[in-house]
């Protein structure tokens, strides 16, 4: 039954170490589910795919204890629009929402804010011992330019 | 990731692959310190193998650019795919960092 339409409401999920080796993983599980929906604009796949690696790229890089961190990314495809979440184990922590995009100067800083540009709605909540992330971008509101 | 380099004289033309992400990052400013320290502040970063850049590489952009700068020299960029462009526009870099469209393009007053 390979090649056929991914049945409506199919979740692709990932399970494993937040460590960076694995942010290809990430990559691969939102290209697994973007070949299944040959029906997503390439450009809502790849602004999507730059948000959530942004949101990766924080659990890996300040999830404590590093390199034992765990999580599980799910990605699910709708109809207007594209949804994941993460969960890992890393410590509680308060991601600084809505911040400025930093000077042109600046050498960090950017990652949170890209990925709120990015994202029509991102919700962080800490659940028991786990960080839940839910991030969502509604499909084909791309500016033409 | 991996990177080409070839040094011109005038200038170097640095072409990394894959993805400019976190892993990428750190060892390619290390190179730009490096070349920049030996003198050779010239640089062009060929982007058309790269398929995916996040504010990690971006960072390591702007670091260069600051250390060539410093040195008298600059950093350009070119031939940026749609990811990259798209990013350097949402995150106002393309004022500092102008795409080129190609090394051609980039290298077109030095």
């Amino acid at each position: 039954m390979t090649g056929d339409v991914a049945p409506e409401g199919k979740e692709y999920t990932l399970e494993g170490f937040a460590v960076p080796d694995q942010l290809d993983a990430v990559h691969d599980l939102l290209g697994q589910a973007a070949g299944e929906h040959p029906e997503l604009d390439p450009m809502d796949v790849m602004l999507f795919e730059t948000a959530i690696i942004e949101i990766a790229n924080n659990v890996v890089e300040y999830g404590k204890p590093e390199g034992t961190v765990r999580w599980k990314f799910t990605i699910r495809v709708h109809d207007d629009e594209i949804e994941a979440e993460l969960d890992d184990t890393g410590q509680s922590f308060t991601p600084e929402r809505g911040k400025d995009m930093p000077g042109e100067d600046a050498e960090g800083g950017r990652g949170l804010p890209l990925a709120e540009a990015l994202l029509d709605q991102i919700d962080f909540e800490r659940l028991g011992d786990t960080n839940h992330w839910r991030m969502v971008r509604r499909l084909g509101q791309i500016p033409q330019s | 990731m991996s990177f080409e380099e070839v040094d011109q004289g005038t200038h170097v033309v640095l072409a990394p692959e894959g993805k400019f992400n976190l892993v990428a990052a750190p060892p390619f400013k290390a190179r730009i310190d490096d070349l920049v320290a030996a003198g050779k502040s010239r640089l062009v970063v060929d982007l058309h193998a790269i398929d995916f850049i996040d504010s990690s590489g971006l960072g390591a952009l702007i670091g260069g650019l600051k250390s060539a700068r410093q040195q008298g020299g600059d950093l350009r960029i070119a031939a940026a795919g749609p990811q990259v462009k798209a990013v350097l526009k949402l995150t106002n870099l393309d004022r500092i960092l102008s795409p080129y469209e190609s090394v051609e393009e980039a290298l077109h007053d030095w």
